[in-house]
């Protein structure tokens, strides 16, 4: 997905010369390393406890987990913790499963009305979300689904980028293993499911990837739309803990955040190609 | 191509179908609908108002004050964001060795809980925290940050700038990577200089990409919410309320559906305003090919 290497300009010579690489870390290096001190203060204050919110003194130690272990002696956390996970895996699924199907479909099937729908996908992507964040809370209050787990899964199950993702990598596959197992009298199931599901995998897979990113992190409307301390996720979790607490207990919040950005840290590293190759195919369309 | 069963069409688009009547059509429907009541779910009751909800957020000091504050927000970042991020994609391109370290570094703090950035960035504000300490090491003044009505803003928006500069590289690096490299060969047969490449091919090129990512990121940067939240609540005296915090409250503290409701389609009508203005200023002279 991402560009071919022969357009790629040739500022430095290829093979990289050690040099040229060399005086790029020489101003890029410090760069990253400021960029990156917030983590470092993160981690660092979570694991000195007695350090406050000081990085000199977080830095001198000793280190320990106890914050870790209070974290989740506290049953709340990791209750949120859990609560997180079981929403974004629900959310994951569900969004790879109706992109595949309705992406498929838009692209391949003349469904009625196609046009209407491809043009909602597009008008929902634009349409900002607080917006629909009044009018959510009250469908989600009739249809009493306010404050269960369902509210923080069924508004996200189906989600528009995603779709449009499958469509767009669909509509640039070859039709022809299609017709051809057509040809051969295989029913629509057999087609979609044994040819067009394994052709759609990378495409499936970015879908997965930045939904779990985007679902784990999501703040505004877990914050909105359940109120029970049992249900929270823990991005609402920590921020309402940071705001309840009377003096603010910098390790303990920042093993909470720590442990908040493992998933989606372990996600990133592993599969940072295809979520930066991802990212910028969708950006060239 | 042979049209399938009609049934079998439907029933695989369905989903999207009863998730954009349910979740998208209607809600965007009722809402504009609530903004012309005075609904509360405390009262149980919703009668019609008229315009009165848009007037009262144009005739609200409030209103007004979030607005200013979301503007000032968006003035403040957006040249900064855009300028690091196109520095960064110049610099993270070419080949040399590592330059997969430094796209995934500068792009991680796009992948972080929001809530996680502002809480750490809460933390190193702190009077007493880190950057403060090294500020008073290098004997320059330290403000208390957050807690200063004239620094909580702007501390707020260099947070923005540094979290959002990694995901706009991103595009950035997506833009550079589509312009053809037998432009660059060409111009380097001319003898053009690397600043000459930068100025007559790099740049203009890049125009597309450059519309897109200040596109949206005003539209993300007229939403500020979390880091409000997380930060600030909104305080001190006001000067970091946002309008969609400004409408969280109104809605969520307040009960206010009805005004909320306004106060979302004027913001909705705003994005929308400048999206349009962005794209006839940056769009229009020359088009995707100068």
């Amino acid at each position: 997905m991402s560009a071919p290497a022969g357009s790629v300009p040739e500022f430095a010579p290829r093979p990289p010369s050690l040099g040229a690489s060399a005086s790029r870390w020489l101003w890029l290096g410090p760069l990253l390393a400021t960029m990156l001190v917030p983590f470092v203060w993160m981690v660092a204050i979570s694991l000195a406890p007695g350090a406050g919110e000081s990085l000199g003194r977080a830095l001198r130690g000793p280190f320990s987990l106890d914050n870790y272990r209070a974290l989740f002696g506290a049953a709340r956390v990791g209750r949120y913790f859990v609560n997180s996970a079981v929403i974004a895996v629900t959310v994951v699924i569900l969004n790879v499963a109706t992109a595949a199907l309705v992406g498929y479909t838009l692209a391949r099937r003349r469904v009625p009305g196609e046009k209407f729908w491809t043009l909602g996908i597009m008008a929902t992507l634009m349409l900002p979300k607080q917006v629909l964040m009044i009018p959510l809370y009250l469908v989600l209050a009739k249809i009493h689904l306010l404050d269960t787990y369902a509210a923080l899964i069924l508004p996200f199950a189906v989600d528009a980028f995603s779709i449009f993702l499958v469509r767009q990598y669909v509509l640039g596959l070859p039709m022809e293993l299609e017709e051809a197992a057509r040809v051969d009298g295989a029913s629509d199931w057999a087609i979609f499911t044994r040819i067009v599901l394994p052709l759609m995998t990378p495409a499936l897979a970015v879908v997965a990837i930045q939904s779990f990113l985007t679902n784990w992190n999501s703040f505004l409307f877990p914050l909105i739309f359940v109120d029970s301390d049992s249900l929270r996720t823990l991005p609402v979790g920590l921020a309402l803990l940071s705001q309840t607490e009377h003096s603010v207990d910098w390790g303990f919040l920042m093993a909470g955040s720590t442990v908040a950005s493992l998933p989606v840290l372990a996600v990133f590293i592993a599969f940072q190609r295809r979520i930066l190759s991802g990212l910028l195919a969708g950006a060239e369309k | 191509m042979r049209t399938y069963s009609r049934g079998v069409a439907w029933a695989m688009v369905s989903p999207w179908v009863i998730a954009f009547a349910l979740f998208g059509l209607y809600p965007f429907a009722f809402s504009f609908v609530a903004s012309l009541t005075d609904y509360s779910p405390l009262r149980g009751t919703a009668h019609f108002v008229g315009v009165s909800n848009y007037a009262r957020a144009l005739n609200d000091p409030a209103f007004w004050n979030a607005l200013a504050n979301t503007g000032l927000f968006v003035v403040g970042t957006i040249p900064f964001t855009t300028g690091l991020a196109l520095l960064l994609a110049l610099a993270v391109q070419p080949a040399f060795r590592g330059r997969t370290l430094f796209r995934v570094g500068f792009f991680m703090p796009s992948v972080v809980s929001v809530v996680v950035l502002a809480l750490v960035f809460k933390g190193l504000y702190a009077p007493n925290g880190s950057l403060n300490a090294l500020l008073r090491a290098v004997h320059l003044p330290a403000p208390s940050w957050l807690l200063n009505p004239d620094t909580a803003l702007p501390a707020i928006m260099a947070m923005d700038v540094w979290s959002a500069s990694g995901y706009y590289m991103i595009i950035f690096l997506a833009g550079l990577e589509a312009i053809p490299g037998e432009l660059y060969e060409a111009a380097k047969l001319e003898g053009a200089g690397p600043r000459d490449v930068l100025l007559h091919i790099t740049l203009p090129l890049l125009k597309p990409t450059l519309l897109f990512v200040l596109v949206v990121n005003t539209v993300r940067s007229l939403q500020i919410f979390t880091e409000v939240f997380v930060m600030t609540h909104g305080g001190p005296l006001h000067r970091t309320s946002t309008v969609v915090f400004a409408l969280y409250e109104e809605a969520f503290t307040r009960f206010n559906l009805g005004y909320a409701s306004a106060i979302a389609y004027l913001l909705f009508a705003i994005s929308l305003v400048i999206a349009w203005l962005q794209m006839k200023v940056i769009g229009k002279p020359g088009g995707m090919h100068e």
